[in-house]
């Protein structure tokens, strides 16, 4: 293993190689086995049952690209039935960057997207800050209520590492903000202020220990998990991490997010009861997102569908109602 | 040393707009270190710094916020409760000038007269491309009742002093505070704006008599 990730992240001075190694070897064999499978049902054409992906997905068989591709292909048809042209909207858009909201504070973050990451550098040759800031520019030319906020810039990173394309990354970005993440970026941000809500409502459920410290405290949640939902938890977990827990957003939608939040607290729930201060608590919620657990990216997916128990979306609905109006109400 | 003895507990919040250097001063301050390329801040974070001035053992809690406008909606628990706001603008960027003038306006309106404000013009090692008048600045800041300062988290310029002031203003308007709600209270507690001012046993000063980190 080298001192950049195949993704171009370089990799911490005391990055620990050889129990990466270890569990990259464990890995391996898992993503081949699945890989296999999913190219048998890929070649089924267009019959692929809808809870048969799922199942597979959840299992992380078809390590990112493919799997996006065809969950474009489901988006691209769903965009031309909306009516919608389809059409690439840097070509439209010729660059042009004004009647776009807050694009005038996205060079000076293109420098801080991925300062880590070799692909992203001004001197890296293709230099992906181009390509990120084609595709933002055009999504706030495409989503005016939108336009640019802080975090989209890490999304759209990864999607650019991962499928290499600036086009299916920006349709890709249109799925997550327009379609599977309730409003997280406009300038109200109620949807991300309703989710940090939604998910204290839920450890109260499911992890009360930790509800109750928390409310001890004063600790809001969006001291500490803001960055879990609206980076979709980039530079929080793992790499590989990550990218299986995005499979599964894109097929199940965001209730996935509050499926890892629960299984990152209820899982270091004794940890976490250890912290008696506000400072402490802050502390933990930082370490719970490291470690082998989050590491070992196949176990811990298969823990997110077991550990947290049921939780359906007429509950995160229900939950989400409730919340925003409480919100509303408050001014 | 009998009149010091005491320990006191602070908030302090930085504001500004987006790559101002908030994250900057802060990791300057509190570890002493510099990095012209860290990732931009989207969830508020705080470190902690104790001090010793003449005696006061002083604790500080500095919270660091995002830039962008729109995680304002994220609400106002960040200055909530704070003795001391840091109001910071580039210097070579006049719109992030006219950002800590809003900024004065909610504070103001929000906390009063109470709360301690500092203006601080960082990056002063690009003195060159200055678009910020200094005349301008500190006539400002006087009008509002702040103080200013001029800083360079990359050259570790004004900051100890920043911070050191901003403390020793703390102090100042704790004790006032303290002494208008009766000079008999030693065991004031949790003040107003969750100030707390604790006597304890004298502490033996440290060899420099001003302050240290810890």
């Amino acid at each position: 293993f080298c001192r950049v990730d195949p993704y171009g992240f370089e990799r911490p001075e005391d990055f620990d190689y050889a129990s990466y190694e270890a569990f990259f070897s464990r890995y391996l064999v898992v993503l081949t086995r699945r890989a296999i499978k999913w190219s048998k049902l890929l070649k089924g054409k267009n019959n692929i049952q809808k809870s048969l992906k799922g199942e597979l997905l959840r299992k992380g068989e078809e390590h990112c690209q493919l799997l996006w591709l065809s969950v474009r292909g489901a988006l691209l048809g769903h965009i031309q039935t909306a009516g919608s042209s389809g059409l690439w909207p840097t070509r439209t858009a010729e660059g042009r960057t004004e009647g776009v909201k807050c694009v005038v504070i996205l060079p000076q973050n293109m420098n801080r997207t991925f300062p880590d990451n070799v692909k992203f550098r001004k001197t890296a040759d293709p230099c992906l800050q181009h390509t990120l800031y084609n595709v933002l520019v055009a999504y706030g030319h495409h989503n005016k209520a939108v336009g640019y906020c802080q975090g989209m810039n890490f999304i759209a990173g990864y999607l650019i590492l991962i499928t290499k394309n600036e086009e299916e990354s920006f349709w890709l970005l249109d799925a997550l903000i327009g379609r599977i993440l309730p409003d997280y970026y406009s300038p109200a941000m109620l949807g991300l202020k309703t989710d940090q809500e939604v998910l204290g409502e839920l450890v109260k459920m499911k992890v009360p220990a930790v509800a109750e410290l928390m409310e001890r405290h004063g600790v809001m949640w969006t001291l500490v998990v803001s960055r879990w939902f609206i980076c979709l938890f980039i530079d929080i977990l793992p790499v590989e991490t990550v990218l299986r827990i995005w499979d599964c957003l894109f097929y199940e939608g965001s209730k996935i997010i509050f499926r890892v939040a629960l299984t990152l607290i209820k899982q270091n729930q004794a940890f976490i009861l250890e912290a008696t201060n506000f400072p402490d608590i802050c502390d933990k919620f930082k370490q719970i997102t490291k470690g082998t657990f989050v590491t070992e990216c196949h176990s811990f997916m298969q823990k997110i569908f077991t550990d947290p128990g049921s939780l359906s979306m007429a509950t995160i609905n229900k939950l989400r109602e409730t919340c925003r109006e409480k919100l509303l109400s408050q001014g | 040393a009998a009149a010091g003895g005491r320990s006191f507990s602070f908030k302090v919040v930085l504001l500004g707009e987006g790559c101002v250097g908030k994250t900057s001063l802060v990791l300057r301050y509190c570890e002493n270190k510099f990095n012209d390329k860290h990732i931009t801040t989207l969830q508020a974070s705080f470190l902690t710094k104790k001090l010793n001035i003449g005696g006061k053992r002083v604790n500080l809690a500095i919270w660091d916020t995002a830039g962008q406008e729109r995680f304002h909606a994220l609400g106002p628990i960040y200055y909530r409760d704070s003795n001391g706001a840091i109001l910071v603008y580039d210097i070579t960027d006049e719109d992030s000038f006219q950002k800590v003038k809003n900024w004065v306006k909610e504070l103001r309106k929000m906390l009063g007269n109470e709360i301690c404000l500092c203006i601080v013009g960082n990056k002063i090692d690009l003195e060159k491309e200055r678009h910020v008048s200094v005349q301008e600045a500190e006539m400002y800041a006087e009008s509002v009742g702040a103080k200013h300062y001029h800083t360079s988290a990359k050259q570790n310029k004004g900051i100890e002093e920043l911070f050191l002031d901003l403390c020793k203003r703390m102090i100042e308007t704790a004790q006032v505070d303290e002494r208008a709600r009766g000079n008999g209270s030693s065991q004031s507690g949790i003040a107003r704006r969750g100030v707390q001012i604790i006597d304890d046993e004298p502490q033996a000063q440290s060899s420099g008599g001003c302050c240290s980190s810890g």
